[in-house]
């Protein structure tokens, strides 16, 4: 669905390389800086590449109308103003913004509307305002207005970034749910232990360089974790749960370049 | 919100039959509100007494040009609030309308607006625009729009060309002068049928592609990296907008000259009671700019008898407390759009 093919984006990423299909739900990592917010950015079409494409259903996706690339691409950006004046149905809505660009709302429209709010379990909140409720609802709206969009792709900037850990759990295991219907569903994270225990592939991103894509045991080497997140860590099976867990022991002290 | 939408549209149906009553019915001459009819239909068939000639001839136009102007500044004050994410913008604040102003005293300075009349409303619109899109330029790094940046250049631009005005003024004859006074604080006096069906014919124009654009300005409230990503195509909408806006009010500000904070008071006091949707906001901040017009002209014409206020002194003393009020809440941090 997505194939990213000597992606440059100067000087932010280099040469990236990837290809992404149907079902996953892919975990995108790196330190602060690293380019996960830039390489999502360039996925939806946002930016054009400085060298190599993006293509997504085989188009080069940053030379597409905004229209064709919000209903193949939803993409969340990091942060939402806090001061939105609408109701959650009401900003839902404005994820039908490509099919139905006046706003006149058909048929259509409102079933997705309707899916979107039941797929992440709004349809209490549909009529409070969006200042009012708590900042795991608003991300969940968020969700639902990408949904909305219908786009078969969802491009995630930090989803679960300063949520309590029951909604972190609970829009993990919702995404889950999405990638299983056969969304390829991208997130970028900071947690490595969610991205460990919940997504089908981690690409692991430093200094605007691909240097790991794989499975998430497969990237979490104690190697990666020391020399690109300078943390001493070990990866092991939780003997509660089964699911892979990290030890982190310790910060490596910065050492001067 | 829908029923309390209903009760706005017949409020401001009529509030602007009030403000229609006053602004027709008072002055030196007064007309009794139930004769406004039949000296109107006096005046038509040409059989004209003195209170026929002051309400067909002076009051009429003067009216539809308040109602009209009024609905041009609140329409631009709504547009620009939705484009620049920034509940402060309005056309007098960025320096749009001082813009306009100039343009219209160059066209009177260089005598060209005597030989064209569309030269006026023409050069007040050029340079407008030419003020909205430096202003933007100004403000805008990278692909952020910066609200503080964004006033303060509106403010310094603002100035400059109320002070490049003020030197025309200076170096024009005394007779020129007085006739272009009146660009600097706005004033409804000797408005005719022809200013009106100007201002008509541009917010014929503008209005229904602001109306199209209005699910954009919704979507525009959530940031516009949010609106790029629901498809919006944010440049397009703003630049169009911002060019239509500079049109409606370099139209405006070529007739009734600069008249600040319609644009600003308008729009915002309407969104709070009937909520933020653009589609019905747009619709009423039309209504309710010419009505807060009309009224403010009223009370210029009336308040200080024999005297006459500047309609743009009446606007600027409700609109200052209003900006102040509005610029301390913010900083107390309440979100801007409430």
């Amino acid at each position: 669905m997505i194939r990213m093919e000597h992606l440059d984006y100067y000087p932010i990423l280099r040469d990236i390389c990837a290809d992404f299909g149907p079902g996953e739900l892919v975990g995108l990592v790196g330190p602060n800086g690293a380019g996960k917010t830039t390489l999502l950015r360039a996925v939806a079409g946002l930016l054009r590449p400085t060298g190599g494409w993006v293509r997504v259903m085989g188009e080069p996706i940053h030379a597409r109308k905004p229209g064709w690339r919000a209903r193949h691409v939803a993409y969340l950006p990091q942060f939402l103003p806090d001061d939105i004046p609408f109701t959650v149905r009401e900003f839902v809505e404005m994820g039908r913004y490509s099919h139905a660009p006046r706003g006149a709302l058909t048929p259509s429209d409102v079933r997705a509307v309707d899916e979107a709010l039941e797929a992440m379990g709004l349809q209490p909140l549909e009529d409070a305002s969006l200042a009012q409720i708590s900042g795991g609802e608003r991300q969940r709206a968020a969700i639902a207005r990408c949904l909305a969009q219908e786009a078969p792709i969802l491009l995630l900037d930090e989803p679960i970034a300063s949520l309590d850990i029951h909604y972190q759990l609970d829009i993990l295991a919702r995404l889950r749910a999405l990638a299983a219907e056969g969304r390829l569903v991208i997130i970028a994270l900071h947690h490595l232990e969610l991205a460990l225990s919940h997504c089908h592939r981690t690409l692991c991103l430093h200094r605007g360089r691909l240097v790991a894509d794989g499975s998430p045991d497969e990237v979490f080497t104690p190697a990666l974790l020391r020399a690109v997140f300078r943390v001493d860590a070990r990866p092991f099976r939780d003997p509660h749960t089964g699911a892979l867990r990290l030890s982190v022991s310790a910060a490596i002290p910065s050492t001067p370049e | 919100m829908r029923g309390r939408r209903a009760w706005v549209f017949a409020a401001l149906g009529l509030a602007i039959l009030i403000s229609a009553a006053l602004e027709v019915g008072i002055g030196p001459v007064s007309v009794p509100f139930w004769q406004i009819p039949t000296d109107t239909v006096r005046y038509l068939v040409g059989d004209r007494g003195l209170d026929d000639v002051v309400v067909g001839a002076i009051r009429w136009p003067r009216l539809a040009v308040a109602l009209l102007a009024g609905s041009s500044l609140a329409l631009s004050g709504c547009v620009l609030q939705a484009v620049l994410r920034n509940p402060m913008a309005d056309p007098g604040v960025i320096g749009v309308s001082s813009g306009g102003a100039l343009g219209a005293v160059i066209a009177v300075a260089t005598g060209l607006s005597s030989r064209l009349s569309a030269a006026t409303p023409a050069l007040a619109f050029g340079c407008g625009l030419a003020v909205a899109v430096i202003v933007y330029r100004l403000a805008t790094h990278g692909r952020r729009t910066d609200v503080y940046r964004l006033l303060l250049a509106g403010v310094a631009l603002g100035s400059l060309c109320s002070a490049v005005i003020t030197a025309i003024l200076d170096l024009s004859p005394l007779q020129e002068m007085q006739q272009m006074m009146f660009w600097l604080f706005g004033s409804l006096d000797g408005s005719d049928w022809r200013e009106a069906f100007l201002l008509a014919a541009v917010n014929a124009v503008v209005l229904p592609v602001f109306l199209r654009f209005g699910f954009a300005y919704d979507i525009l409230t959530t940031g516009e990296e949010h609106a790029e990503a629901v498809g919006v195509d944010v440049e397009r909408v703003k630049r169009v907008s911002l060019g239509l806006a500079a049109l409606i009010v370099g139209v405006a500000v070529s007739t009734t000259g600069v008249i600040s904070f319609v644009g600003l008071i308008v729009p915002h006091i309407l969104r709070r009671v009937m909520g933020a949707n653009h589609r019905p906001l747009l619709a009423a901040s039309a209504m309710g700019g010419g009505v807060l017009l009309t009224l403010s002209d009223f009370v210029g014409r009336t308040a200080v008898q024999p005297a006459e206020l500047n309609v743009g002194i009446v606007t600027s003393c409700l609109g200052v407390p209003f900006f102040l009020y509005l610029l301390f809440r913010r900083g107390r941090g309440r979100g801007a759009w409430r």
